[in-house]
Parts: structure tokens; C-alpha cells; sequence
């Protein structure tokens, strides 16, 4: 049985091309570099972080921000599949969710290094700050519940790809409870785009939006322009990684026709992105920073300044006008730069409002102060993506996470 | 009279005299002792120091010579912040809280239960005042300064959040005091936090904002009076009545009295600096 599992581990490496090889190691090695620095933070604290008592999160939470934005693009899928109807996104859709339950997955793993004591983190359950109205009075305690609850949801969602793997699928009651799941998927899909719309909101936006004392944050729109951004984002980035998948393994994953349903709907939520960010620039301009006694444009500055906001801006176009007009968008290239820059865009969103937003000065007579990652911090966040790359890469390898392509192959 | 009748009055705040204050740093050796702050071996690092009351030296110009060179030091702890309505108050770090670790009690002091909290730091976040420390490391008392450890503050354990009380352990001793002696009007003692009584120059006061007639209700209402970044107190009534509707400011219990322009000037963002 051991012989029979090193055998299987040799073949991984010994079947693989040089190529693949190379990126195994990599990637097997940033994830044991994971291990290794997870011990001594979670050991003996956050002290060995480049934060500090001004610049209270850092890498950690930039990841957390991303990967829910960016993971957003799963709800939507599931939305357009399973209540609209749209039925090019099916040979997507697997991977979507795999990649949903992932970037969620390595959000609470974050969350979980953020804590400072990491084995109270239930204490969000017992203790919850909801106050007495239906919608409780700190967004954390919002982010607490409505993403346990999602995820739940997309582990629900897991369920049937992994039911459908060629040797379980034999199995005549696992079939049957992968069909049946299939066709309940629906349910799903929406009790998770219910859910998604408040903690996308809450951790995206709210969570910032509402902090009334720092004048770089506060914005009544934030929160529900987190939504927003989650679907424009999210939509592309859905897009991308298979693509990506696709291209190195040579193999047409996903029909083209699909990829350009959903840059499409990326593209257009973009148009309201922008509006809504320009908006919201304009009203921090005009109204919430000179109410709290600074000028907007001040408050960027140091290594995060305007910068920052500019390149948001202009990756924002960049997918307005590549995503939009058909011709454009169904030309490959442009479709593939027109969806990174959609990601850029939001990735860079969520790094200024971390970055400028803890740089900016509290007092008149301070500097903007910076931030680098220590080695821990690295290592643990790119030891984290490295594992989610590992596994979407044995979902690709040993489970239907694109039927379209097996069907495509029974037929031959 | 029964403990039921007796409805707490209190609302604690504080004025210091910075034309006064000589910068001696005793407010800050006191309150680290009060409150059981750790000292490790290098506390150079300063960004990651735990100590409540961090003092801040403010010049009116770097480059400045003499005789143009102005210097003050201005003693920052926890400003208490109130939110717009005293009577309902609502501190910017404390309904972030997602485990109700910090709350504000009716006497207006923002509280911290240390054991209550997960180290989420999203109330640092909240802060305006960079008044909440993080335990970054887990406290330590080198030497024979475990001997002089304040057995009515408990000690903090690693990844909490931690934060000024006014010295509100003190406050409890003072109504126990009060109890024992038969008195139950919780209004009736008053006390003395650590800061104020170690300053040599009588520069902290400490009180009852609501107390009409103290020294405080009168220093506070004095043209002298100022607070950290509260942009809001400039302007005039009918242009604050409308910003307070609009959104909460932190308004906040700590008053600075200064004669010096400069220094009321450094207090407030300058438009395009």
C-alpha cells in the first residue's frame, strides 16, 4: 500500500515534463517554506511582521481583500448559470467554484495569521457585536457569519465535481446524489449570491467605509461599490485562470464563446464600476475629506501616493474599452489583456486602499510611513497562493473540472 | 437611599496645559508603571512599543533657528472619543469591534477587556488617534520589575489589543473606599489617574466634564481650549449643526490648553502642505 502510494507520488514527478517539473518544485517548496513560517507566527506572534501599532495590516489582509473580490467572480457564474439560464457558462462553471472555495479558503487562512490570538477566532460565533438591529453593528462580525456560511455553500457546490470523479461516478448512489445535486444546484446559487452581496460588501467596503474617525476611508459608497467591483473583477478573473491552465497544457478547457460571456459581463460591469468610483472620488473630494478637515489629494502621498489611483483608473479603461465593443472582445488578445487589466484594476484598488490608507498621516506634524512584507509575511502569502495553484492543479489532473473537455474527447 | 436610585453623572475627561508641560516624559514613566506596561530589554522599536501615553514632540519649523524655534510636547493617551451625542456616545473603535471586547461605559470611558479580545486590530484601525497598542510580543517584565507589577491592572497576553483607561482600577478603588464607609452614591468619589498626579507641574486635570463650576468644566471652556485634529470645533454653530448631521466626528473628552498660535495651527491639517 505505501509502495503503491510512492509509486503513484514518483509518477507525478517522473510523467511530468522538464517544465512542469521545475514548477512542482517551486511550488512544493514555497508551500513547505508556508509551513515552516506558519509555525513561528502562529507560535510566537505577529511580532516578527513588518506591522506595527500605526500600520495595524499589511500583506495579509491585501490578500484577504483580493481573494474575496476576486472570488466573487463564482457567485456571479453561479447566478447567471443556474437562475438565468446562461448555458455557455456550463463548461465553466466547475472551475469557477473550485476557484471560489479556494480564494475563500485561504481568506480565513489569512484571516487566521491576522489574529493575534488565533485560537479565540470563535469568539466572532459566541460573542458576536450585532447590537439590537437585524444587521449587526460591526461589519467583522458580518464578514464572521456571512462567510462561514458561504463557504459552507461552496463546498456544497464542490461536492458533485468531486462525486463525478471517473471512479466514484460508478458508483450507483453517489450518481444518483451527484445528479440530484446538480439539479438542486440552483438553490445553492442563490442563497450564495444573497450571501455574497453582504460580506463582498461588508469585508470589500463596508469594513472601511464605516471607520468615521479616519477621513482617508470614510465613504458611505464603499460598501456598495465593493459589490460592484466583486463582480466586475471577479467575472474576469473567473475567466483567466483556466484560460491560463489551458494554454500551458495545450488544451482547449473552455470553449472560447464561454470566456467571452463572461468577459462580457465583466466589461459592462466595469462601465458601472467606473462611474461609481468616479462618483465616489468626487463626493471624497468635495464633501467627506474637507468635512473632516483635509483635502483629498493630500492625503496621498509618500511611496502610495496618487499613483496608485491613477493606474486604477486607467486599468479601468483599459477593460472598458477592450471588453465592451465585440469586435475587440472576441479577438483573443485583446480579450486576455482587456480581463488582466480587469483584475489589475481591482488588485490595485484593494492595494490603495490598504497601503495609502494606513501611510496616511493621523497627525499634522507626521510623515507617511511604509510598509515591506518581512520574509514570514512573503512566504506565507505566496506559500498560500502556491497552494491553491497545487490544487486547482490536481483538480485539473484527476477530477471532471471541465466535462466539456471529456465529453469533447468520448466523442473522438 | 438604595444603589437602584443612583444614576451615574459622571463624564470623565481631561485638560492639559501645554504651556505648562516641560516634556519631562513622568506622565509616561507613571502610566507604564500604573498599568503594568511590558519592558523588554530594546524598546527602540517604537512603532511596536506598548505604552499608553506616547509623548510627541511638536516644532513649529525643522529648520527653524533660534530664536524662531518653537518646541511642545504634547502627552497623547486615549482621547475618549465621544461620537456627536454625549448622551448616546459612540467611539470610533468601538462598534467595529467584532467580539464587543471594548465598549464605552456610562461615565464615558472606552473600556478594553484584554481577555475578551482576538487580536483583530480593526479598532487600531478605526482609531484616529493611533491611541490603541498591540502586544506584538508577549509581554515581558525583565529583572526584579515583576516585583513592582499593579496587582488591580491584569496583564495582557500576547496578540491583544490594549489601551488607556483613565486609570478607571482606580476609580474602583475609590467607590470601594466610598462602600465601605457607607456611602452608595456612585457619584460621590472622585480620583486621580496616574499621569496627572506624577506630572510636577500640575499641567494634567483631571475630572467631571459635566461638574459645573470645576477647574475642568472651566479650563475646557476656556479660549484656550483645543482638541487633536477635531476639525469641527473651528467652524461656526450653524456650519457644525449641519456637519453633525450628515456624519459622526469624533469629538473627544481630552482638551489641550496652549496661548500659542503655532501650536493650535500643528493641532489641524493645513490645506495643501
Amino acid at each position: 500500500m505505501i509502495q503503491n502510494i510512492i509509486q503513484f507520488i514518483k509518477s507525478i514527478f517522473t510523467d511530468a515534463s522538464k517544465n512542469m517539473r521545475i514548477t512542482l518544485y517551486i511550488l512544493l517548496g514555497l508551500t513547505a517554506l508556508f509551513g515552516i513560517f506558519a509555525v513561528q507566527i502562529l507560535g510566537w506572534g505577529l511580532g516578527y511582521t513588518d506591522m506595527d501599532n500605526n500600520f495595524a495590516w499589511g500583506a495579509w489582509i491585501i490578500g484577504d481583500l483580493v481573494l474575496v473580490a476576486l472570488g466573487g467572480g463564482a457567485f456571479t457564474t453561479g447566478y447567471l448559470l443556474y437562475i438565468f439560464r446562461v448555458d455557455k457558462l456550463k463548461p465553466i462553471i466547475n472551475s469557477t467554484v473550485l476557484l471560489g472555495f479556494l480564494c475563500y479558503l485561504f481568506t480565513f487562512v489569512f484571516l487566521l495569521f491576522d489574529l493575534g490570538q488565533p485560537i479565540r477566532a470563535w469568539f466572532g460565533f459566541a460573542y458576536p457585536n450585532w447590537g439590537t438591529g437585524v444587521y449587526p453593528v460591526s461589519m467583522l462580525t458580518e464578514v464572521f457569519f456571512c462567510l462561514s456560511l458561504y463557504f459552507c455553500i461552496l463546498v456544497v457546490e464542490l461536492i458533485p465535481t468531486i462525486l463525478e470523479h471517473k471512479v466514484l461516478i460508478q458508483n450507483k448512489i453517489i450518481k444518483a446524489i451527484a445528479h440530484y445535486m446538480h439539479l438542486l444546484m440552483w438553490t445553492m446559487a442563490a442563497a450564495g449570491t444573497f450571501l455574497s452581496f453582504f460580506h463582498q460588501a461588508s469585508l470589500g467596503g463596508g469594513m472601511w467605509g464605516a471607520l468615521y474617525g479616519k477621513a482617508v476611508w470614510y465613504s458611505p459608497y464603499f460598501f456598495y461599490l465593493a459589490v460592484v467591483a466583486a463582480i466586475a473583477g471577479g467575472t474576469s478573473f473567473m475567466v483567466m485562470v483556466p484560460y491560463i491552465a489551458g494554454k500551458l497544457m495545450k488544451k482547449e478547457y473552455v470553449p472560447m464563446e464561454t470566456y467571452q460571456t463572461l468577459t462580457r459581463v465583466s466589461g459592462m460591469v466595469f462601465i458601472g464600476y467606473l462611474s461609481f468610483r468616479l462618483f465616489d472620488i468626487y463626493k471624497a473630494i468635495t464633501h467627506y475629506a474637507p468635512m473632516s478637515g483635509r483635502e483629498y489629494f493630500d492625503m496621498w502621498g509618500g511611496y502610495y501616493g496618487v499613483w496608485m489611483l491613477a493606474t486604477e483608473l486607467i486599468l479601468c479603461v483599459v477593460a472598458i474599452v477592450l471588453l465592451n465593443p465585440a469586435k475587440l472582445r472576441n479577438q483573443e488578445k485583446f480579450m486576455v489583456i482587456g480581463a488582466s487589466s480587469a483584475i489589475g484594476a481591482i488588485v490595485m484598488s484593494k492595494l490603495s486602499v490598504l497601503l495609502h490608507g494606513f501611510s496616511a498621516p493621523n497627525f499634522p506634524w507626521k510623515g507617511f510611513t511604509s510598509y515591506w512584507p518581512t520574509i514570514q509575511e512573503w512566504f506565507i502569502t505566496l506559500g498560500a497562493l502556491s497552494i491553491m495553484v497545487l490544487v486547482y492543479m490536481a483538480f485539473v489532473k484527476w477530477f471532471p473540472l471541465f466535462p466539456h473537455v471529456e465529453e469533447h474527447d468520448e466523442h473522438h | 437611599m438604595t444603589v437602584k436610585d443612583v444614576a451615574m453623572k459622571r463624564r470623565w475627561g481631561m485638560a492639559i496645559d501645554l504651556d505648562k508641560c516641560i516634556g519631562c516624559g513622568q506622565c509616561a514613566v507613571a502610566c507604564s508603571q500604573e498599568n503594568n506596561m511590558p519592558i523588554f530589554e530594546d524598546d527602540s522599536d517604537v512603532p511596536k512599543r506598548v505604552a499608553f501615553l506616547e509623548l510627541m514632540k511638536v516644532t513649529n519649523d525643522r529648520d527653524a533657528k533660534f530664536p524662531d524655534v518653537r518646541t511642545a510636547f504634547i502627552p497623547k493617551m486615549c482621547q475618549m472619543c465621544e461620537g456627536n451625542d454625549p448622551a448616546n456616545p459612540d467611539p470610533p473603535c468601538v462598534s467595529v469591534c467584532p467580539v464587543v471586547a471594548t465598549d464605552v461605559g456610562d461615565d464615558g470611558v472606552v473600556s478594553q477587556i484584554w481577555s475578551r479580545c482576538i487580536g483583530c486590530r480593526y479598532c487600531q484601525a478605526a482609531c484616529p488617534y493611533e491611541a490603541r497598542v498591540f502586544n506584538w510580543w508577549k509581554p515581558r517584565y525583565e529583572g526584579s520589575f515583576k516585583n513592582s507589577l499593579n496587582s488591580d491592572v491584569s496583564i495582557s497576553s500576547r496578540g491583544t489589543i490594549v489601551k488607556c483607561t483613565f486609570c478607571s482600577h482606580r476609580w474602583k478603588q475609590a467607590r470601594d473606599k466610598a462602600v465601605a464607609e457607607g456611602n452608595l452614591d456612585i457619584n460621590a468619589p472622585v480620583y486621580k489617574t496616574a499621569c496627572q498626579t506624577a506630572c510636577p507641574v500640575g499641567a494634567i486635570v483631571f475630572g467631571d466634564l459635566d461638574e459645573a463650576g470645576s477647574e475642568l468644566s472651566k479650563l475646557v471652556a476656556s479660549d484656550n481650549a483645543v482638541r487633536l485634529t477635531n476639525s469641527i470645533d473651528d467652524l461656526p454653530e450653524d456650519k457644525q449643526k449641519a456637519f453633525l448631521k450628515v456624519k459622526q466626528f469624533p469629538n473627544p473628552k481630552v482638551y489641550y490648553l496652549t496661548s500659542q498660535s503655532w501650536l493650535r495651527d500643528m493641532m489641524r491639517f493645513k490645506k495643501n502642505s
